[in-house]
């Protein structure tokens, strides 16, 4: 049985937009939302931008320390923790790559999106197993309209 | 005793503590003392070989320790260490995509304002655009990708046209329009418009024959170079295609 990812629509559209936007290069992002439990709950995206070597963003992404730390300090001043990173693989599958694996953390919801062409047409989520071995997939569903109470 | 901070997904091997007091007079002992009291974290902070992971970033005082002396920065009992993750990751996309489109706009921008700079006899427009070629370049991009994908691409007016290809050839061909504008600044400024005006409309004639023909000398020139094993010239022209021409997408 698989733990499950799921997102609000509204942050899915803003995930979708940026990504989007980035073609043909990576984009990327945090996750935002409640870091309890085994099953989570994304409730906004912090976009970032994407710092890699500009000729090869078009396969790789790097999101700095600098921007994490800011990220982390976004996410408290809303009340929610960073659960997860989100990235695109455009024209690519989604679905982690070897070099995805050796940057991945433990406990972290990494969602992957297919960017087509510029139209980002699929999404799953991955979580890196404890051994660094590889990843598990998460059943991933966006929510309908309506948006959680936020915590706090 | 200093305190080092862990970042959220290491927390689950420190029993969710977000805090940890460790002994050690310098970071890499501190880091080592870390490891000794919660083993598990040392897979994800070390790799099979011993050295500290690529995404691993140690802060001490808000001061990346990369940037003091490494795992010998000493550190102190009121000193704060903070572990904070850098992100990346990637598709194993062998050759890289290239957006032909931001390439075509940037050789377009080059055309009309160096000729517009000839025209006005304006010698600072070589100039401006030789230091936006050279930033560019630097920044291994177009330099003017700015006007598409800030301003043409969102208003659709310029659709991406990604094609698999090498990025270096055409990072390689900017910098050498930009060398050659350069020239022409030098010229221009020493009183030797002929020959400042000469280079400018060499470059103009490059970008031209690129955008409308498709064809990039710079490009040309790179794998030409690469051929000879020039040092640090390695991508060979996508399989079936003529160095320097544009690739079929």
């Amino acid at each position: 049985m698989s733990a499950t990812t799921s997102i609000v629509a509204e942050a899915y559209r803003a995930l979708i937009a940026h990504l989007e936007a980035a073609y043909p290069n990576e984009g990327a992002g945090l996750l935002l939302g409640r870091g309890d439990g085994e099953d989570r709950v994304v409730t906004a995206v912090l976009t970032l931008p994407n710092r890699w070597d500009g000729a090869e963003q078009t396969h790789r992404f790097l999101l700095t320390p600098e921007d994490m730390l800011a990220g982390e300090q976004e996410a408290a001043r809303r009340g929610l923790d960073v659960i997860g990173i989100f990235h695109s693989h455009p024209d690519h599958p989604a679905e982690p790559s070897g070099f995805d694996r050796d940057w991945a953390l433990p406990w972290y919801v990494y969602t992957i999106t297919r960017v087509t062409q510029g139209r980002a047409d699929h999404t799953r989520a991955w979580r890196l197993r404890e051994d660094r071995s590889g990843y598990s997939e998460d059943n991933f569903t966006i929510h309908a309209e309506t948006r959680p109470t936020p915590r706090g | 005793m200093t305190t080092i901070r862990i970042p959220t997904p290491l927390r689950q091997y420190t029993n969710g503590q977000a805090e940890i007091t460790v002994t050690g007079a310098d970071v890499g002992t501190a880091l080592n003392d870390l490891t000794g009291q919660h083993p598990g974290l040392r897979a994800h902070l070390y790799t099979d070989a011993g050295e500290l992971r690529a995404f691993v970033n140690v802060f001490l005082n808000d001061e990346d320790v990369r940037h003091l002396q490494g795992a010998a920065t000493p550190v102190s009992d009121v000193d704060r260490l903070m572990i904070v993750p850098s992100i990346a990751g990637g598709s194993d996309a062998e050759l890289v995509r290239v957006d032909h489109a931001a390439l075509r706009v940037n050789q377009a921008t080059i055309i009309v304002l160096a000729a517009v700079g000839f025209v006005l006899d304006t010698p600072g427009l070589i100039v401006f655009v030789a230091a936006v070629m050279t930033l560019g370049t630097l920044r291994r991009s177009p330099g003017f990708r700015l006007l598409y994908t800030a301003v043409l691409k969102p208003l659709g007016w310029v659709k991406p046209d990604v094609i698999a290809d090498n990025a270096e050839p055409h990072v390689f061909a900017q910098g050498l329009g930009a060398a050659f504008l350069w020239g022409a600044s030098l010229a221009l400024f020493a009183g030797a418009p002929v020959l400042g005006w000469a280079l400018s409309w060499l470059v103009i004639a490059l970008a031209a024959l690129n955008l409308f023909a498709g064809f990039c000398a710079g490009c040309f020139v790179y794998y030409w170079l690469a051929r000879f094993r020039a040092p640090g010239f390695l991508k060979t022209p996508p399989t079936g295609t003529f160095p320097g021409l544009r690739p079929r997408g």
